[in-house]
């Protein structure tokens, strides 16, 4: 759009007060601030792009390569994709990752959910609790996998002895059973994340309208009806928000499978990012370990897509 | 994260690669002697609790006044491995590294990292442990100067109290097995077992690799994994030694577990003499008398004092960097016969270390240490062994040693039968290696 710049609006005979006379400090000052804004964004971008834009590019690049660290990143075309394919430990790899996300992610969202709207009361306490919840979140993540391991020791711990109270049988073995060990990693991820989620949450209460309450109250709506047609509603930005990143997370998952079992036993909690680990840093196939990094990116950004889109729908 | 990981060092390596390119070619033609002072830096991992690097360095410059080496401090664990890596990757490493894990030495060998040492090689007594396996067709790349071996350690009073015979060096592991069932039942108390088996996937594999006639990795054929496994998964129901998944899941170390009585054998690398030596004076250990043996063996064909007993342990060694300036080498050439020779093996025996090369002087200079054994056996199992590599020198040992870490877990645990266990590593080995 074409703005008359008058340099010197007196000269044009225009009294000073005249809207033109305003509009070209104002395009400057457009400008400015467009300027000052850039400015203030630019370290973050920089960091953006040398840590994280410009090694994704690259990640595509090496992907097509055989690079092994040391210098010689040959061209191989699609090969390590055709490789993934023919590849059993991939396929274990990536039916894991599907595994852990497809029971963490919907425990994570219940169990924060439910904590948010537990501590959400007028309780006495609650800000300690809160805490309490939010902790195993800061909580290092050897820490936890030791304490964790312990409780889950098939033979003398804490868990499988209050579990023999109530049944008999063979006790579950847990992290040193290829059946057992996956849900027991479940079970510590949702433990560890649902404290996080549930500040979310919480911040997403804050903005439900209490007359809104008052009036399905009135309206003698059940404590049920109120939390499916009121709160839950209301609570939609935010449960998209959680999904979106409980999704990504869990697609992520490294380091708790790493403390806890190291992919094992055998391969059983053997997830893509650690197959990546393993590929890349153990056994210096870096061009192979990056043909997996792009599934895996590639995943994430295609789960987030689909929310995006469904969320959208929803909103129009 | 790992993704940002990757593509960064692969950032890294990119704009480096122009800058290492010009080191790997001609260094070693540069063999005058220096005239002036020479510094060269050596990496090794976390000093405060691995005094090897500096006893080296020290001992080396008492020799060579003109001489400094430098000492780079690396993360300890597998960590080193990747730190290195990078900064081999980025050509900053040091002048001269310790090339840790065996399994990696042909990735960075065939990465043009490591200089052809071939010439020191040849001048270090042919009696150096590990110093053959490191031949890749016909060079050598990294020699080793430190090598440790697996022996049994057993705990002399708690087979006086179980009223078992001590071992007379020729056990075979039957004779183990039987032995450690005794002494659970002899000793008579809940949580003292006759043996300790730590969770590591050597614990089994690297006897079964060394002593087993015709054994490979690379074969693809792993069925003589079976005895051993069959062996050990015995003993743990039969509750000789704790479980797989009692030492995984409560983080059982193998030091407090023979340390603390608990276990009356353990089999380890000859590097806990010098822990179990310190951690007894400083009292994280018990007061007991203790003894070494040599480790179990597969058949009696190896077994007794009059033969040599067949072990495993992978020798660790020290190569060069390839990008090191020119002006250097012949400095890090002779530290190197230096650190793997009778002088360096001497000194590390000082610290309770086993050097590769094992002499008269180092086995006096290690059994005149204060709380080593002084009997006969002990000291000829320290000094008399076949040892072989748990990690043969070879292109996809790293990735065979994924596989077969994923047996080891998935038998151990009870998880998958044994013979299923080895057909799927073999079938994942046809697989996904070579």
């Amino acid at each position: 759009m074409a703005t008359p710049v008058v340099d010197n609006p007196g000269a044009l005979g225009l009294p000073y007060s005249d809207p033109p006379q305003r509009r070209a400090p104002r395009t400057s000052l457009k400008l400015r601030n467009a300027l000052v804004g850039w400015t203030f964004v630019l370290p973050n971008f920089a960091g953006f792009a040398v840590l994280t834009l410009i090694p994704v590019l690259l990640l595509f690049y090496y992907s097509l390569t055989n690079w092994n660290i040391f210098g010689n990143a040959d061209w191989v075309g699609l090969d390590n994709y055709a490789r993934l394919i023919g590849d059993k430990s991939f396929h274990v790899a990536l039916g894991n990752t599907f595994y852990y996300a497809a029971f963490h992610i919907p425990l994570t969202i219940a169990a924060s959910l439910g904590l948010a709207l537990l501590l959400n009361q007028k309780l006495r306490g609650a800000a300690f609790f809160r805490t309490v919840a939010f902790f195993p979140y800061v909580t290092s993540i050897v820490a936890v996998a030791v304490v964790w391991n312990m409780l889950f020791s098939p033979e003398y711990g804490p868990i499988n002895q209050f579990i023999g109270l109530f049944v008999g049988g063979e006790l579950p073995g847990w992290t040193v059973s290829k059946d057992w060990a996956m849900p027991a990693v479940i079970i510590v991820g949702t433990w560890r994340y649902m404290g996080y989620y549930m500040l979310l949450f919480l911040a997403g209460l804050q903005t439900v309208p209490a007359e809104l309450h008052e009036a399905a109250r009135i309206d003698g709506a059940s404590v049920w009806q109120r939390f499916w047609n009121v709160t839950l509603p209301c609570l939609r930005p935010t449960m998209f928000f959680v999904t979106v990143m409980v999704t990504i997370e869990s697609f992520k998952v490294f380091d708790l499978i790493l403390v806890m079992t190291e992919g094992g036993p055998g391969q059983a909690t053997l997830v893509l990012s650690q197959y990546i680990w393993q590929k890349g840093f153990e056994q210096f196939e870096l061009g192979y370990a990056s043909s997996v990094a792009v599934v895996l990116f590639l995943i994430c950004i295609g789960v987030t897509v689909v929310q995006f889109l469904y969320n959208k729908r929803r909103d129009a | 994260m790992n993704r940002k990981t990757i593509a960064t060092v692969g950032a890294a390596a990119a704009a480096s690669l122009a800058l290492t390119a010009c080191g790997g070619g001609d260094a070693s033609s540069g063999s005058e002697e220096p005239d002036g002072p020479v510094t060269i830096s050596l990496a090794g991992w976390d000093f405060a609790s691995t005094p090897e690097f500096e006893t080296l360095a020290t001992a080396y410059e008492e020799q060579n006044e003109d001489v400094t080496v430098e000492l780079t401090e690396y993360p300890a664990g597998e960590e080193y491995d990747t730190a290195l890596t990078a900064d081999l990757a980025a050509g900053t490493a040091p002048d001269v590294f310790i090339v840790k894990n065996l399994k990696n030495y042909v990735t960075f060998q065939e990465g043009g990292t490591l200089l052809d040492i071939s010439d020191v090689a040849a001048e270090l007594d042919p009696a150096t442990g590990g110093l053959e396996a490191m031949a890749v067709d016909g060079a050598t790349y990294a020699v080793p100067y430190r090598q440790d071996s697996w022996l049994l350690y057993y705990n002399k009073a708690l087979f006086d109290q179980a009223g078992v015979d001590h071992p007379d060096g020729s056990w075979t592991w039957d004779d183990y097995a039987d032995a450690a069932a005794e002494l659970t039942d002899g000793i008579g108390e809940d949580d003292v077992t006759g043996a300790y088996l730590h969770s590591w996937q050597s614990t089994v594999q690297g006897f079964a690799l060394a002593q087993t006639e015709g054994a490979t990795l690379d074969s693809g054929d792993f069925g003589f994994l079976a005895p051993y496994y069959e062996r050990q998964l015995a003993m743990q129901d039969e509750g000789s030694q704790p479980t797989y998944a009692t030492v995984t899941t409560n983080e059982l170390a193998y030091q407090s577990q023979f340390g603390t009585q608990k276990s009356a054998m353990v089999t380890m690398g000859s590097w806990y003499i010098g822990t179990l030596v310190a951690e007894q004076a400083s009292g994280d250990a018990d007061e007991f008398e203790w003894g070494l043996a040599p480790a179990p063996q597969f058949d009696e064909s190896t077994t007794g004092t009059d033969n040599t007993p067949v072990t495993f342990g992978d020798p660790t060694t020290m190569g060069i960097n390839a990008g090191i300036d020119d002006a250097k080498v012949a400095t890090a050439k002779d530290f190197l016969k230096f650190a793997a020779g009778p002088e360096g093996a001497a000194a590390l025996a000082e610290i309770g270390i086993t050097p590769a090369l094992i002499d008269d002087t180092v086995a006096d200079t290690v059994f005149a240490l204060d709380g080593v054994p002084q009997d006969d056996l002990s000291r000829f199992a320290y000094t008399t062994h076949e040892t072989l590599p748990e990690n043969p020198v070879g292109a996809d040992t790293a990735a065979i040693q994924t596989i077969l870490g994923d047996l080891h877990s998935a038998v151990m645990s009870e998880s998958d039968p044994v013979d299923d266990a080895i057909a799927d590593a073999q079938e994942r080995a046809a697989n996904e290696v070579g």
